[in-house]
């Protein structure tokens, strides 16, 4: 049989803007990388296939079924609900009517998960007859779950693919600028690319995004330490519609390309410049100042960032968008400029102070001011900090469901006394908060809240070296919070007997014998079965409750990575480090 | 509350809604805030659904069935939006919905294309789940036999759709 072949027409040809109302997005589906996880403002639009062989059509002598009435958009609307894959392919082999609808959406992101899909996909892709051109279906890459396996020639044949949307690459670090530039070469539709952790990769794949993808949303280009102001330069210049930026540990970036940023991409949501540090504080005036919807700004281990960040704000102007401030060990800001950033952006959700250990009770003060909007807050290691400033900021702030105020030593049991009346406090962390008791624990365990059922919400509770505590607090801890799946007790002497530890997860491969001497955290499954080994014989711990003095020399793991998860907060999937995003507002 | 308001099937029958009712379907707020509140009866204009063979109606019965739903979902949150991720992620359906939709498949696609047409989105999105959830976990001959389609493929089509699809085994 003769096959004319004119290539497939794809129906939607520019999808984003044509697509918005009839045809449906695909159903939500397990992408988890970056800009996946984010709320939907670039969705990507199914194509719809014609068979190469036009001519085939078949002519409709059957009657039609009552099913035949539906127009191809509900069709589409219809398959777009399904999740398998397999469930997609029955739709194909169905009827040639239900081929060319259901073959987009089956394509739309195909599953290259392991490396026999990713065969089968690209030898598709590369036969020359094929029934329909699949290239041009495919909208979304994502080949993160290949890591190293992935090469330059692996996603060669991926190079016909014009449409797609959003290249998700993550930790493919065998790739090269060859590859990568390629992929994107011709791409005119890619909204968002996330290529973190590919090292090699240097300007040259930059410049060809900048010339290749105006629409660009998103870009991650974390740990690509090749990359230079230069490309990011061209890309602030060529790409003004990127809402979402992230350069973590891109050490060369400097102010050049960032206040380029600032002052070209008007559209900015999110910037993370983790480690980054060369920036300084006049980029960060200049973020703020000029990115009218900038709603999270990251800013960890940027060191030189002092004051002068803040106190530049223009007089008087508001920042009501920012929601999320990260200033994780910029120690150059200080109670001026926090007391600065927290008038002029008063509805900050989330604050990270951590080791920004100049700070004192007069920030904390300042942060009062956010009252509910703060759900969110991390002032570990800001040990100047004492029971009077927390006792007002629990007052203030009664929305909190996060605190960290680890190696805060200054605090006692009357600072936990009053968290414990947080309604929704969810995770709390008091590491090294030496000075605290059992008498804080029992706080924790019964809450102290008029009208308010009894039950805690408590599902994280970091009291690793609290040296205080012994099993009086623990106890009525577990058993009064229903919701709990982690609590560590690293160091602290009375739960490092051998029957408790049974119930510890594996410290971490890379601890040191002695930090696994010390290691103690209960989570998930371990919490029940610590909470039912404790309820079986409620006797057996009676009597052992001497501590014994905490050892300074074992500074180095405070908790399971408590501070190394701050340094590295990409590289854990633990909630705790990773914020929660732009959820439930 | 505003007055009722009064929607004409393309059979010629008059029914009687509560304005909360009828304004479920967006058309038809449209339309009011269009027409402005006259107190006349709205004709459900005939629908030219594009790309559709038929030109086709909401006649008494499915208009029927439409109001019933409407009428047990006004008080729900105005419109969960687009991008509302439990509209798309699951094929759940509510109770209520299930047994709404037990209904043979002339009138199930009658209120799928009704909902479209009134652009009645959370509808039309528990109509869509409805069918894909007769879809699932059948195989291609059991699909067609479900809903009374008839096989136009070669039996080599079929044998290379299912090569150039092997990925989706899994």
């Amino acid at each position: 049989m003769p096959r004319p072949l004119p290539r497939a027409r794809v129906s939607s040809e520019a999808p984003s803007e044509t697509s918005s109302s009839t045809s449906p997005e695909r159903a939500a589906d397990d992408d988890t990388d970056f800009f996946m996880a984010q709320a939907n403002d670039s969705q990507s639009s199914i194509g719809v296939a014609n068979f190469r062989d036009s001519h085939v059509q078949s002519s409709r002598s059957a009657p039609v079924p009552p099913i035949g009435r539906l127009p191809p958009e509900i069709l589409i609307a219809i398959f777009s609900k399904l999740v398998s894959p397999l469930d997609m392919r029955n739709c194909m082999l169905v009827c040639r009517n239900w081929a060319s609808n259901s073959v987009g959406i089956l394509w739309h992101r195909p599953s290259c998960n392991n490396w026999d899909n990713l065969k089968s996909v690209t030898s598709t892709l590369g036969a020359p007859d094929s029934l329909f051109t699949y290239g041009d279906l495919i909208k979304r890459l994502n080949l993160s779950a290949l890591t190293e396996e992935v090469s330059d020639g692996t996603v060669a044949p991926f190079t016909q693919c014009k449409r797609i949307e959003r290249l998700t690459l993550t930790n493919c670090s065998k790739l090269t600028d060859k590859g990568v530039s390629e992929l994107v070469e011709g791409n005119r539709h890619l909204q968002a690319l996330d290529v973190s952790e590919l090292r090699e990769l240097t300007d040259h794949t930059l410049y060809a995004v900048s010339r290749n993808c105006p629409r660009l949303q998103g870009l991650n280009i974390t740990g690509c330490s090749k990359v230079t102001d230069d490309s990011l330069l061209i890309i602030s210049q060529n790409c003004r519609q990127i809402k979402r930026l992230k350069l973590n540990g891109v050490s060369n970036v400097t102010n050049r390309s960032i206040m380029s940023f600032a002052e070209n991409c008007a559209a900015i949501l999110e910037i993370d410049l983790h480690d980054c540090k060369l920036v300084t504080s006049p980029s960060v005036t200049a973020l703020i100042t000029t990115l009218r919807h900038l709603r999270e700004l990251r800013l960890a281990h940027c060191t030189e960032i002092n004051d002068s960040a803040f106190m530049n704000l223009p007089e008087r102007m508001t920042f009501d968008s920012l929601r999320i401030l990260d200033l994780t060990a910029c120690e150059n800001v200080k109670d001026d400029a926090i007391e600065r950033i927290v008038n002029a952006a008063p509805r900050l959700r989330n604050l990270v102070l951590a080791k920004c250990r100049f700070i004192t009770d007069r920030s904390v003060q300042a942060i009062c001011r956010l009252g509910k909007n703060l759900h969110y807050v991390h002032l570990g290691h800001c040990s100047n900090i004492t029971d009077t400033a927390v006792i007002q900021l629990i007052k203030s702030c009664n929305r909190i469901r996060y605190i960290d105020l680890a190696c805060c030593n200054r605090l006692t049991d009357t600072s936990v006394q009053q968290l414990a009346s947080l309604p929704k406090l969810r995770r709390i962390g008091l590491v090294k908060c030496q000075a605290i008791t059992n008498q804080s624990i029992l706080a924790l365990a019964h809450p102290p809240r008029a009208n308010h059922p009894m039950v805690s919400n408590l599902e994280r509770v970091h009291l690793s070296y609290c040296v205080g505590l012994n099993m009086e607090g623990i106890r009525p801890l577990i058993n009064n919070c229903p919701r709990l799946t982690h609590l560590s007790l690293t160091g602290v002497q009375s739960f490092l007997e051998d029957n408790l530890t049974a119930f510890c997860r594996e410290a971490p491969p890379e601890f040191t014998q002695q930090q696994r001497d010390v290691f103690c955290v209960f989570s998930g499954e371990g919490v029940t079965r610590l909470r039912e080994y404790l309820n079986r014989d409620i006797r057996t711990t009676r009597g052992e409750t001497e501590a014994t003095m905490y050892d300074d020399d074992e500074e180095l793991d405070e908790d399971e990575g408590q501070v190394t998860g701050l340094m590295h907060a990409t590289d854990l999937n633990d909630e705790d480090y990773i914020d929660v995003g732009p959820t439930n507002e | 509350m505003s007055a009722p308001i009064t929607l004409t099937s393309s059979d010629g029958v008059e029914i009687t809604v509560e304005r909360a009712v009828a304004e479920r379907s967006i058309l038809i707020k449209n339309m009011l805030e269009d027409l402005g509140d006259s107190g006349e009866a709205i004709p459900i204009p005939n629908a030219r659904l594009p790309r559709v063979l038929t030109t086709w109606q909401v006649n008494e019965a499915v208009l029927k069935k439409v109001i019933e739903w409407c009428e047990h979902h006004k008080n729900d949150p105005p419109t969960a939006g687009d991008d509302d991720d439990n509209r798309r992620k699951t094929t759940d359906i509510d109770e209520w919905d299930q047994k709404f939709m037990q209904v043979d498949q002339e009138m199930l696609f009658e209120i799928i294309l009704a909902a479209n047409y009134l652009d009645i989105k959370a509808l039309l999105d528990v109509g869509c789940k409805t069918v894909a959830n007769m879809i699932k976990g059948k195989s291609p001959e059991e699909i067609r036999k479900t809903f009374n389609i008839q096989n136009d493929f070669t039996p080599e089509e079929e044998d290379q759709i299912r090569r150039e699809n092997e990925w989706a085994e899994e």
